[in-house]
């Protein structure tokens, strides 16, 4: 057996000598989809561990945090909590996100008290030469992240926004957090002073005495929080952290996953080629003696290498991408879910594996189907020169494909796990393997439905692919596996592009929005503010909004609360409504108009009552309507801008919409604001065109990632087109010789190959088309609702579809072309004599 | 004195020499203020800084000493008078407890530091009343509660007063330094008969025996270049009291001294600063902070010669891991002529600072 | 019918070769001339020239009519494509395509209409003795009659000259014998000039004449 074995890793060696680039090839795509994949999961990691860390540092040793509605809840427990027998130390927090003045950003400031902080959270106490700076009104002491990012040292000065005013704050030195958040931290009384919020605080971390059992007493807290409020774990917040940003990042990791499927792919074409090139050679190989399974398994055993060559390199590629994509973009890679770190990226040896794992078993299988073909053929039927056309001739049962597209179509319906669309991915993976099952059979069918063509070039093209659908269903997987990928997720983004600029026209009906500040939670409007906003000649109209952020139910996240002037006969005139509202009976509580979100997150359906905590206690709304919100993924609220002052007092306004009087030109009514409002400067007023340009900026800047590992799905894909194309070319270089000594001439020869390249081309485009609006369909109405609870209608881009099509073509056509002259460019005369 | 303005948050005397960006206007203390009593037992919130001091020795009936230490202080750091919020920090409490345990031959100790506010950390005006949380001392006629729940020990102990108020320098008028305004109203209530519980490693032991009170508040005592001071209270076996500090200066010299002597008749007799001096007769290295402490002295005030002998040496209170500060506080025996006639506390503080690393 | 004057081939390359050297041949019409020779003197590459697949260093080759040499790459193809038929060692049967259509290939080259066409298939097939094989598909056969397709193929276009390059170097010497009888019958049925390159003696005394192509060059054998 061992000098079979000789013999067999002899030929094989010099099959892997001879298509040496192919196989580089394979190994690189294999190699890409690991290391988008590992980048991904590194990325992810780091940046989980950081926000975690960072969480925990800055909830220190809390063993609970009380914490309630953004604007804050009254102060009055804090006392109660600090006397509390059970507890060792209480520390009261003021959270504020402040507009850094002359920028669109925000920085987290957290107002403490050092005595109390020092024992609990360490990481929000100052460090100073002049301990009394820790007391100073206007002082200030900033993370190293945020200075780093603000270049806002000891010494300078920080300038906040609070209301419509700036506010300067010395900048006295760093805090101790180690990891890389960025905030600010200064005495709890100048930030209740500074911020408007005397009275009020955004949390109590909790610190219980030894021994002291943390669920019993957050149940006896529980049993006493005004409503509003929650008691959580920092483990259930961090938690909550992870929650909220996992649906993005199990998104990138299918998006990866897919780069690593169309690697999968590429080894499959590549290895299903080389492997029925050198059938005569595995046949010489069984005559000699080698068995079935030895030749099933040195042929998977290639794939293996291929797999683990490229896994390996993926993984180097992995972390390198990861560390620059950090470097460069940051944690969130543009998508706004980790806020402020700047984290560096470990080598994780669990990821690691489970890639190196998943590249190894792509290439695995890429090589197993072509390898169990290749050994059950009959060695002397294979011995037989042109028997390769044999491999390709045989048509599968339709019937595993049939099963796995009515599987998928079927797993479309169900819904989320955990949150998650599992089952919307499973249904595109269904359908697409599905589709590559069923394409030979689909391209046999779609090629006998042709008629034959007069001129003998493209005839024999024809014939050929009639005679051989196997072959051309190698290239066809490739193509359909590439543009239902692409299209699917052109259509989706487009729909959901123009999905959201529909939605802006309508919830900016106005012509004029002015904020109290571009950016974070510290900026409003008084009511003076507002009286003198809305008398300045210009408004002929003016609408205020209020924001605020509450807890609806525990261990969820903030929504966002809107008050807002609703017209009560139509509130669709100011709402994007999804259906219709529901018109109010008498003795109705007020109406609440929830966003999507909310009815997928809390199953909140319109006519149910909802109780809302505000300023405390809870209040009971009748739920009137559902709208659509793309600005809010945890789900926004909208009530009525009055009832939200009569129930909580707070008259303030964090935004206003403005309808100017008639001949006022936007630049006219900021000159009036200018000269009439003493904190105009730092007011942020925009028309409804700059807030769609941004939008579109931001939707854009957001989808960025995942353009660009689509991007590379894809051309790992057309790598597998082009390759498989240019092999098979190859491969007939015997029929092109004799063809040529019949009197074919080179442009016939040309011209059938490029018949055959066009034709298979358009049956992968047109399926690809049709499987990949299938799939789109899934993403928009399974994968995004599930995922990111955002509705959105269709909207098919044919300007880039139609580029998407001519592009594949030309690149089907020039692969097909330039094989065709390398395939010519040799000897004619050498060809015919070719035996294998 | 030297110590690190960092060390903040049990160092309100370190505030009180700190020179502040003069936010605020502190009263002075003048001479010839008569102290009224319950009235000033109560806190005085408009000085800089103040403080009830209590010391003492109690045994446990089996021959097992202890020494004792509670300091309730109270700042007005004075950058923050006026904000709407009730965080706002006009005046911060602090509070150092300590048992000298000879067996354990080390301190155990622990503090306390809070804004005042919220019920939280209050100090009551009309008498001794003050409180952190858990933490509290309380006068109610002549007797002091002190409760402390510390980390690692917890007491609960009265401390009654047997004998009158002792006013220190000219009739509670302590000057501290060459100038008029560095000076401290400052009384002492000696010869407190102490009876209480005190729990260490969870045994609860009775306690009886004495101490010491102080309560002193100023505006700017210190003058500048101070390294620190010394000073001890002393009760007699016989029912008399001696108290006497003085004043180092960071070039070594002395700034100033005083000492107040009351017998057991009750005569009381006040030393110029000229009559008292303090020489060392022992050092003691701290294997910890590597400071060297003199912890014995000879103290001659007037005609009377003392030795002090500490209880044991290591009485250094080091809580530069939490919040910072190193000084030496202790139980010391007085002996005249190697005869132990009284028990006491000695004070030993800014000898930290030349050391600092 | 062929006529070789004093051709000369070399290959370049790094090891320079000269495989004929001033080789004078003249075939008459209707004749099937065998040409025997060790491997590698040369016997390919002289059927190339005669097919235009090559091009002489020196002399002429004149084939129908046709002087070679003047002819570009196009009407060259044009020529074999109307003038000559090929049969190889390796078959070279399309396996996609049915038997017949395979034979018609030629026929489908030059346009002929599809009727005529394929009576001319069905008539060459019925010749070689493969008349009810037209719907087979390449892999049904045996190589004799993969063969025998080849020589229909090679006639069907009524070609004025056939070549045939080691035809049974992969055949059995029952089928062998049978293959070049088969094509020596038709080719004097058709009229047609061919010119058999073997190293098979057996095969070689099937033809109307046979030369031999040593280093010395190409002279008149009998067997």
């Amino acid at each position: 057996m061992s000098a079979g074995l000789a013999i067999a890793w002899a030929v094989l060696g010099g099959a892997f000598g001879s298509h040496r680039g192919r196989l580089a090839l394979s190994v690189l795509a294999i190699a890409l989809g690991v290391a988008l994949g590992f980048a991904v999961a590194l990325i992810n990691e780091a940046a989980i561990a950081e926000f975690s860390g960072g969480m925990r540092s800055l909830s220190g040793s809390a063993d609970l945090v009380v914490r309630g509605p953004r604007n804050g809840f009254d102060e009055a427990l804090y006392p109660r909590l600090a006397r509390d027998p059970d507890i060792a130390v209480a520390s009261p927090v003021v959270e504020v996100d402040a507009r850094i003045a002359g920028r669109d950003d925000a920085l987290r400031v957290y107002g403490v008290d050092a005595f109390r902080a020092a024992a609990v959270t360490p990481a929000l106490v100052g460090t100073t030469k002049d301990a009394l700076d820790l007391l100073r009104p206007g002082t200030v002491f900033m993370s190293p992240a945020a200075a780093a990012w603000l270049d806002v040292h000891p010494g300078a000065t920080l300038r906040v926004q609070s209301g419509t005013h700036a506010l300067p704050l010395a900048v006295a030195g760093y805090v101790r957090a180690e990891s890389g958040e960025r905030f600010a931290v200064m005495d709890i009384a100048a930030a209740q002073d500074a911020f408007a919020r005397i009275g009020s605080l955004s949390r109590i971390d909790l610190r219980l005495r030894p021994g002291g059992d943390a669920a019993a007493l957050r149940e006896r807290i529980v049993a006493a929080l005004p409503a509003g409020l929650e008691v959580a774990t920092p483990d259930d917040n961090a938690a909550l952290t992870r929650r909220l940003s996992r649906s993005y990042r199990v998104n990138l990791n299918v998006l990866a996953l897919v780069a690593l499927f169309t690697g999968g792919l590429l080894v499959f074409s590549t290895q299903a080629l080389s492997i029925v090139r050198r059938r005569s050679q595995f046949a010489l190989l069984r005559t000699l003696g080698l068995s079935r399974t030895r030749l099933i398994a040195l042929l998977v055993g290639e794939g293996a290498l291929v797999g683990a060559a490229g896994s390996l390199a993926g993984l180097a590629g992995g972390y390198l991408l990861a560390d620059a994509v950090l470097r460069v973009f940051g944690a969130d890679l543009g998508a706004g879910f980790f806020r402020g770190v700047a984290p560096d990226v470990a080598f994780d040896i669990r990821a690691a594996a489970i890639f190196a794992m998943l590249g190894i078993v792509a290439a695995l299988l890429g090589s197993y189907l072509p390898a169990r073909e290749a050994a059950a053929a009959t060695p002397a039927a294979a011995l037989k020169a042109g028997d390769e056309q044999h491999a390709f001739a045989r048509l599968r049962s339709p019937l595993p494909g049939a099963v796995l597209l009515t599987a998928g179509a079927a797993a479309a319906w169900l819904p989320p796990v955990g949150g998650l669309p599992l089952f919307g991915y499973g249904a595109i993976a269904l359908l697409l393997f599905g589709t590559l099952l069923l394409l030979p059979r689909i391209a046999a069918w779609v090629l006998a439905a042709m008629p034959r063509p007069h001129a003998i070039a493209p005839a024999l093209a024809l014939e050929q692919l009639r005679g051989a659908p196997g072959q051309a269903g190698v290239s066809l997987a490739t193509t359909v596996a590439s543009v239902s990928l692409m299209v699917s997720m052109a259509i989706m983004v487009a729909s959901f592009r123009q999905s959201l600029d529909d939605w802006l026209l309508r919830v900016l009906p106005a012509n004029v929005y002015v904020r109290a500040a571009a950016a974070g939670d510290s900026a409003y409007f008084s009511v003076d503010e507002q009286r003198r906003l809305a008398s300045i000649d210009a408004v002929a109209r003016i609408a205020f909004l209020r924001t605020q952020g509450i807890v609806l139910e525990d261990g969820q996240p903030h929504v966002t609360l809107l008050a807002r002037d609703l017209p009560a006969a139509d509130p669709s005139a100011a709402l994007p409504l999804v259906g219709t509202a529901l018109s109010l009976r008498a003795g109705d509580p007020p109406p609440v108009y929830v966003s999507e979100a909310i009815v997928d997150l809390y199953g909140i359906r319109p006519g149910a009552r909802l109780h809302l905590p505000l300023d405390g206690k809870q209040r009971n709304f009748v739920v009137a309507g559902v709208w659509r919100d793309y600005a809010r993924q945890q789900g926004a609220l909208v009530i009525d801008r009055s009832e939200y002052t009569r129930i909580t007092g707070d008259a303030t306004a964090t935004d206003a919409a403005v309808w100017l009087a008639p001949d006022v030109t936007v630049d006219e009514f900021r000159r009036q604001v200018d000269a009439r409002m003493p904190g105009a400067a730092r007011m942020s007023i925009a028309t409804p065109g700059e807030i769609r340009v941004r939008s579109l900026r931001i939707f854009d800047r957001t989808f960025a990632v995942t353009y660009a590992l689509l991007a590379a799905a894809i051309v790992i894909g057309l790598f597998g087109l082009s390759s498989s194309i240019g092999a098979l070319v190859l491969a007939r270089r015997r029929e092109f010789g004799m063809l040529r000594h019949l009197g074919l001439t080179r442009r016939q020869i040309a011209v059938m190959l490029a018949t055959e390249g066009f034709a298979v081309s358009s049956i992968g485009l047109a399926v690809g088309l049709l499987l990949g609006f299938l799939m789109s369909l899934i993403l928009i109405h399974v994968v995004n609702r599930q995922s990111f609870h955002w509705g959105m209608t269709l909207h098919l881009p044919w300007g880039s579809l139609a580029a998407l099509v001519l592009a594949l073509l030309a690149l089907a056509l020039a692969t097909t072309v330039v094989s065709a002259r390398q395939a010519m460019g040799h000897d004619a005369i050498r060809a015919v004599k070719d035996d294998w | 004195m030297a110590i690190d303005r960092r060390r903040f948050l049990i160092a309100p005397l370190a505030l009180a020499a700190t020179v502040t960006r003069g936010e605020v206007v502190y009263p002075q203390v003048t001479a010839g203020t008569a102290l009224a009593f319950p009235r000033d037992h109560g806190a005085h919130p408009e000085f800089r800084t103040e403080w009830w001091y209590i010391t003492g020795w109690v045994d446990d009936g089996d021959g097992r000493d202890f020494g004792i230490q509670i300091t309730f202080f109270r700042t007005r750091p004075g950058v923050a008078e006026d904000g709407g919020s009730r965080f706002t920090p006009t005046q911060l409490l602090f509070a150092h407890a300590a048992v000298a345990d000879p067996r354990a031959g080390k301190l155990r100790h622990d503090q306390r530091a809070a804004r005042s506010g919220m019920g939280l950390a209050e100090a009551a005006l009309e008498t001794t009343d003050v409180r952190i949380g858990d933490w509290s001392l309380q006068l109610a006629g002549q007797k002091y509660t002190a409760n402390v729940a510390a980390r690692d020990f917890a007491f609960a102990l009265t401390f009654s007063a047997r004998q009158p108020i002792l006013l220190q320098g000219e009739r509670g008028f302590s000057r501290k330094g060459p100038r008029a305004e560095q000076a401290s109203f400052y009384y002492s209530r000696p010869q407190l008969t102490a009876a209480g519980a005190l729990t260490l490693d969870d045994r609860t032991l009775r306690v009886n025996g004495g101490a010491w009170l102080d309560h002193e508040w100023s505006s700017a005592f210190l003058a500048p270049g101070t390294q620190g001071w010394d000073w001890i209270g002393i009760n007699f076996d016989d029912g008399g009291a001696l108290m006497a500090f003085r004043i180092r200066a960071n070039d070594g010299s002395v700034h100033g001294s005083g000492g107040t002597l009351r017998t057991a008749s009750g005569s009381v007799r006040t030393f110029e600063p000229a009559a008292i001096r303090f020489t060392a007769l022992r050092y003691w290295r701290s294997p910890r902070t590597g400071i060297v402490y003199p912890v014995a002295f000879r103290i001659e005030a007037g005609s009377l010669a003392l030795a002090l002998e500490p209880l044991f040496d290591d009485q250094e209170l080091d809580s530069r891991a939490s919040v910072g500060t190193v000084y030496w506080e202790g139980a010391v025996r007085a002996l005249e002529h190697g005869r132990p006639i009284g028990r006491g506390y000695l004070e030993l503080t800014g000898y930290g600072g030349a050391l600092k690393i | 019918m062929i006529h070789l004057d004093r051709v000369s081939k070399r290959f370049p390359g790094p090891r320079p070769r000269t495989v004929l050297d001033g080789i004078t041949l003249a075939i008459p019409r209707g004749l099937l001339v065998a040409i025997l020779g060790e491997s590698g003197v040369g016997k390919s590459t002289l059927l190339n020239l005669i097919a235009g697949l090559e091009r002489a260093d020196a002399g002429s080759v004149t084939v129908a009519g046709s002087e070679l040499d003047r002819l570009d790459d196009d009407a060259l193809t044009r020529f074999r494509r109307e003038k000559v038929g090929f049969v190889f060692q390796a078959f070279h049967v399309l396996p996609y395509l049915s038997v017949a259509r395979n034979v018609g290939l030629p026929l489908a080259l030059l346009g002929h209409d599809r009727a005529p066409a394929e009576d001319r298939v069905q008539a060459m097939l019925a010749a070689v003795g493969l008349a009810d094989r037209g719907e087979s598909m390449p892999r049904e056969l045996s190589g004799g009659e993969l063969q025998r397709t080849a020589i229909a193929r090679a006639l069907v276009h009524r070609p004025a000259i056939v070549l045939a390059d080691e035809p049974t170097g992969n055949l059995d010497p029952d089928s062998a014998a049978g293959v070049i009888g088969l094509l020596r019958e038709r080719l004097h049925e058709e009229g047609a000039t061919g010119v058999l390159v073997t190293h098979s003696r057996a095969a070689a005394a099937r033809a109307d004449r046979v030369y031999t192509l040593s280093a010395s060059g190409l002279d008149p054998t009998s067997l």
